[in-house]
């Protein structure tokens, strides 16, 4: 299952750094009933 | 976002060791107070390469941007290679056209701002849209 618009998210769970939290773990299916940006970056300390 | 009512994730390939550093060190003096959202840590572009924004030639995930909805579903999606940086306006246009989409049943054209036209989708207006859109008016 690949992302497409207009299908669902594919789900993910992921170990996490929240400020407010510290080391967390995160799932996607946790936020069913909210808007959600994912957003990927190719890295910490870089440029843009 | 708070105000939109929209939750962030940000994810890298970096570890969540990383992640608490560069908060710590840079984001929280360039954002008062550092991100306040989490960010994940994806080993290995797992997660990437679901949603196809991992480049396995670098080992990294490019600027992938998804927007979904309650119920789970991607509304729209925008993928960018590293050198250019996203267009933030961009992002909340888009959220708040969707979010009126869902609310009213109306639909958005190109181009539309909050208070801009919306359309009311209905056998009527097939072949009609130039009566009561004009591009010119709507995205000059």
């Amino acid at each position: 299952m690949t992302a497409t618009a207009g299908k669902a998210a594919p789900d993910f769970e992921a170990p996490a750094y929240d400020q407010s939290e510290g080391f967390t773990n995160v799932k996607l299916s946790d936020y069913k009933g909210k808007w959600v940006v994912v957003c990927f970056y190719p890295g910490d300390f870089t440029y843009v | 976002m708070k105000k939109l009512g929209v939750d962030v994730l940000a994810i890298s390939v970096d570890s969540k060791f990383s992640h608490k550093i560069w908060q710590e060190e840079e984001l929280s003096k360039m954002v008062d107070g550092g991100v306040p959202f989490p960010m994940l840590s994806d080993a290995g572009g797992r997660i990437g390469k679901l949603y196809g924004v991992y480049d396995e030639e670098n080992g990294v995930n490019i600027r992938g941007r998804f927007l979904i909805d309650p119920d789970g579903v991607i509304q729209a999606m925008e993928v960018m290679t590293p050198p250019v940086g996203r267009n933030f306006a961009e992002l909340i246009r888009q959220i708040k056209a969707y979010q009126h989409v869902i609310k009213t049943g109306e639909v958005c054209p190109a181009g539309w701002q909050p208070g801009k036209t919306t359309l009311k989708p209905s056998p009527d207006l097939v072949g009609k849209v130039w009566k009561v859109w004009k591009p010119d008016a709507e995205l000059g």
